[in-house]
């Protein structure tokens, strides 16, 4: 009987002799907004581009998996693909890191454009080669917030025994300012904020963090998030399903990721408002800016700590130095372009 | 074809061969057969060790351990069975004062830790031998034990409601987007936590009520009267005996609420005060120390195996296509918002007998809730209906998790049959409970309102 | 061949009473997390993830030795009942069919896994962690040698029970 049931749920396809089934795994919790949609609205795309082909079939964490697992299950071809942030990869490789987002590095749009026309996407190929992942970007929330937080910051002392859960590079950051980065997982968050057990958090934006509810445990919303300021999120392909695509196929599932990559950060900009304006005046949060001295030190110690790591990793020291390479000529440029407009327009 | 397997699991159960090396293997060899028959995809296998590491690797997880040693310490030590008896005492001459003790100190244990095999474990350590050696009778002492242990799971704080806070949150959000909302209302743990706190106290009202109406009818089950006769105890030896053991549960619960510790973490408290009274009372040897962390080997092994069991089965019962049969079930979901609710909860019951919590709070209800929202539905209410409903489910004979684990620590003391038979009145108990709540909806939403605004 | 199961139940024996230790030390290390993180201001990943790794090694490395104390939990409506021999009988064939199938998929279907993670050297992902992830991943196939070996000294003692002397 069950068996039955079973084929009536595939019986759509026009010609079943060469539909193709995939499935993607992410690490972001099912119906999640912005990162978890993005890759349901890929899948979408997909199957009508190509006709009913290629069937998608979109798994959220802990379903197939834990959400940190998917990397592996890609490598080992247990599923063809996932959806995830580069940065979790550091133990594996820690040059990954970068086409993520690292502290004071590029926004939204300089990544995009680094990635697609300023050498770091064969890099990021170069990184995953070893494990037969081919990446690509799949989606940019901006830049994210700095965190909610129950003390007040205003000189780099309060950062001393801050309890904070920031991952990563920013977490070694918060470190070297004598502060304690918590390794807490997401889902502990808001007891560990209610109760105090730590003092701050980060999360991702107005638009995810009214969600999560941290409004309710903490008081002060701080800006910017200088520990992610454009975070790209990643596709992964195994490589031997891709190459086994037909051509057409192939060009279908580039386009739907990059179709994919350029609506999450659109998705972003335009929830974001109201949903920090819900934040303030529904739910008063208090909105505050990290004050200049703070970030100045963050950003020297930020520096720091990336060009430490680099110089421990052939890989991550090739990657750093495109990087810095690119980001020093964008700078310049937006110095005169995008930030010159944005400070004059008001 | 996933039917079927469920089917013959609860079969091959019943043979008497470990349950986590029956889910497994049983689920394995089917997938095996299945794949002949081209029913099942052995590539999904390859996930095995990803979800196992998962398991491994989980923190949250880690609190079950470290509860289990201090259950073990607080049993060997003996200051579990001078606290319930001390506390029984003083709680008048009458008979059953033990068995309320037992409510009272699990209900804190319970509060502390919201891993079902954690307070279930933990519980019968600590009050299992005791009830016994009073004379109790194994069926209503088993069935108390793990109808207070499984309360971990609705009194706050606790893992299972955030593991369903988060997967709540994304599905309320998701039925507000669908229906235009872009800045929609949110439901956070801490909603749930205090939708749970009335229905969790209410229950526990339930069973003391269900006990002291027991105790009227049938009091041979709280001891022969000989051994009620109690010396009366002097002062020093009741401090002595109920302050330490109370004091400990108040710092594990005290340092979660006071922030200094995680739920994971202030179980490592408790472990370590227990293992320190029972040192400064003399009540712990080299000996000791060995056998308590042996049994806590063995607890956490048997705990772990039934989880990666059921994680193998729930992997196979997927790729058989057990995810679509759930679809399917609710896609043809009987018209109106009643029978829509019926069913849910009369499938995440049976699911589960099997299915672990995190299997099915990231199975089913991701399936769903959004459905259920989108009908208007509460998010809060759905989510304690929801936690309420599992915990009636693994409290059901002959499956159920918390009758696993009890049956694990209870050596030969009490049997299978015996946890069965004294469960029923308590799982009759929650299902009233879940009628009331579904009657009033407002016995969870108003505390969070009031609250939150 | 009694000598040779001899020799898995002693290892079996001594993986049981080495993880003991570690959940002695797995309570004391969160303690001092909790201390360090409390009282110190000072955050403590290293002791966090060598808690974590003893966690997995206590549940993975003692399933035999669980096994042989019989604490893997049943379902003993029926089996408390049947005459010994069935009982036999009912853990012989389990172990024939679920436990060796089952343990020696774990162990294959891990093998790549966990090659993988020592190939790369795989270490911590997060700020001041271990760097030895591999060594964390690599007790999925202590679960599987664990179950194994004291699988088949379970298969040998319900044999010689039913089959006697025809056995050994
Ligand atoms: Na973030
Ligand atoms: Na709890």
């Amino acid at each position: 009987g069950c068996n039955d049931d079973k084929q009536a749920a595939e019986a759509t396809p026009i010609d079943s002799a060469k539909q193709i089934e995939w499935k993607l795994a992410t690490s972001w919790p099912k119906n999640f907004p912005g990162l978890g949609t993005a890759p349901e609205h890929f899948a979408v795309m997909v199957d009508e581009m190509s006709a009913g082909r290629l069937k998608i079939k979109v798994y959220g964490a802990g379903e197939l998996m834990p959400a940190l697992e998917v990397f592996d299950a890609v490598s080992q071809g247990s599923v063809q693909m996932a959806h995830s942030a580069s940065y979790y990869w550091k133990g594996k490789a820690p040059a990954a890191q970068f086409f993520t987002s690292i502290p004071f590095g590029l926004n939204a749009q300089e990544m995009n454009g680094w990635l697609t026309y300023g050498g770091g996407q064969e890099l990021w190929e170069e990184v995953y080669a070893p494990f037969g992942i081919l990446p690509l970007p799949g989606g940019n929330s901006g830049v994210q917030m700095g965190g909610w937080f129950n003390k007040e910051i205003n000189t780099i002392d309060d950062l001393k025994g801050l309890k904070m859960r920031l991952p990563g590079l920013g977490g070694e950051v918060l470190k070297r300012l004598e502060g304690v980065p918590v390794t807490l997982p997401g889902r502990e968050l808001y007891t560990a904020m209610q109760t105090g057990a730590i003092d701050a958090t980060e999360w991702v934006g107005p638009y995810n963090d009214l969600a999560f509810g941290l409004h309710k445990v903490a008081k002060y919303y701080y800006y910017p998030g200088w520990h992610e300021p454009g975070t790209t999120l990643e596709f992964m392909i195994n490589k031997a399903a891709f190459e086994k695509l037909p051509k057409d196929l192939q060009a279908i599932v580039k386009i739907a990721a990059k179709a994919t990559n350029q609506d999450m950060l659109d998705e972003y900009t335009a929830r974001n408002v109201g949903a920090l304006d819900a934040l303030v005046n529904e739910h008063g949060v208090v909105l505050k800016q990290f004050p200049e001295e703070v970030m100045a030190q963050l950003r020297s110690v930020s520096a720091e700590v990336i060009s430490e790591q680099s110089s421990q990793d052939p890989m991550m020291k090739k990657v750093n130095e495109a990087y810095r390479e690119y980001e020093a000529g964008v700078r310049k440029y937006h110095l005169i372009s995008e930030d010159a407009y944005t400070r004059l327009r008001e | 074809m996933a039917l079927l397997l469920f089917l013959i699991i609860c079969l091959v159960l019943m043979l008497g061969y470990p349950v986590a090396l029956t889910l497994g293997g049983v689920a394995f060899l089917f997938a095996l057969f299945a794949s002949f028959f081209g029913a099942f995809d052995m590539g999904l296998f390859g996930l095995l060790p990803n979800r196992i590491f998962g398991i491994l690797n989980n923190q949250i997880l880690m609190a079950v351990p470290l509860f289990v040693f201090m259950g073990v310490v607080l049993e060997k030590s003996r200051i579990a069975e001078q606290l319930l008896t001390t506390m029984g005492a003083l709680l008048g001459r009458f008979r059953g004062g033990l068995i309320f003790s037992v409510f009272f100190v699990g209900v804190l244990l319970a509060a502390s830790t919201g891993i079902v095999g954690a307070t279930v474990v933990t519980m019968g350590l600590m009050s299992l031998p005791t009830l016994l050696k009073r004379g109790y009778s194994p069926e209503l002492s088993a069935g108390a034990i793990c109808a207070t242990g499984t309360l971990g799971q609705i009194i706050p704080p606790s893992i299972a409601l955030v593991l369903l806070g988060d997967v709540l949150s994304n599905a309320y959000q998701q039925a507000q987007l669908k229906m235009g909302i872009f800045n929609p209302k949110s439901v956070s743990v801490g909603d749930l936590f205090a939708g749970a706190l009335i229905p969790g106290l209410m229950l526990v009202s339930l069973y003391m009520f269900y006990t002291l109406f027991r105790l009227w009818r049938s009091p041979a089950d709280f001891g022969s009267a000989i051994t009620q006769d109690y010396e009366p105890a002097s002062l020093a030896r009741v401090i002595s005996a109920l302050l330490p053991p109370l004091l400990l549960i108040f710092l594990v619960l005290g340092s979660i609420l006071a922030g200094i510790a995680t739920p994971t973490e202030a179980a490592s408290v408790g472990a370590a005060g227990a293992l320190l009274i029972a040192l400064l009372k003399r009540q712990m040897s080299m000996l000791a120390l060995k056998e308590v962390m042996q049994s806590t080997v063995k607890i956490t092994s048997m705990v772990f195996l039934i989880l990666i069991g059921a994680s193998v089965f729930s992997l196979v019962f997927r790729g058989l296509g057990g995810e679509e049969l759930i679809h399917n079930l609710f896609a043809n979901m009987p018209g109106g918002v009643v029978g829509a609710m019926l069913l849910v909860m009369t499938v995440i019951f049976v699911l589960g007998f099997i299915l672990d919590f995190i299997e099915i709070t990231f199975v089913v209800v991701p399936l769903v809730a959004p459905i259920l929202l989108a009908m208007g539905l509460d998010p809060v209410w759905l989510g304690i209906m929801i936690a309420l409903n599992l915990q009636t489910s693994f409290l059901t004979p002959p499956f159920g998790f918390a009758l696993f684990y009890l049956r694990g620590v209870s050596g030969d003391s009490v049997s299978s049959g015996q946890i069965y038979r004294g469960v029923i009145p308590f799982v009759i108990l929650q299902l009233l409970m879940l009628i009331l709540l579904g009657i009033w909806p407002a016995l969870a939403t108003w505390l969070p309102s009031v609250l939150y605004g | 061949m009694g000598k040779l199961i001899g020799f898995f139940e002693g290892i079996t024996e001594a993986l049981g009473r080495l993880v003991g230790w570690f959940t002695l030390g797995m309570v004391l290390m969160t303690l001092a997390v909790v201390v360090l993180r409390y009282a110190f201001a000072t955050g403590a990943t290293a002791l966090q993830e060598t808690a974590l790794y003893l966690h997995g090694a206590v549940f993975t490395l003692a399933a035999g030795f669980t096994l042989k104390r019989d604490a893997h939990v049943r379902v003993d409506v029926f089996y408390r009942q049947c005459s010994e021999r069935t009982r036999h009988w009912i853990d012989f064939v389990g172990t024939l069919v679920f436990l060796f199938p089952l343990s020696l998929a774990i162990g294959l279907y891990s093998f790549d896994y966990v090659m993988n993670a020592w190939r790369i050297q795989e270490s911590s992902a997060e700020a001041g962690g271990l760097p030895w992830v591999y060594l964390q991943k690599s007790l999925l196939l202590g679960l599987c040698v664990s179950l194994i070996l004291q699988g088949l000294c379970e298969l040998y003692r319900h044999g010689k029970a039913l089959f006697g002397r025809e056995a050994c």
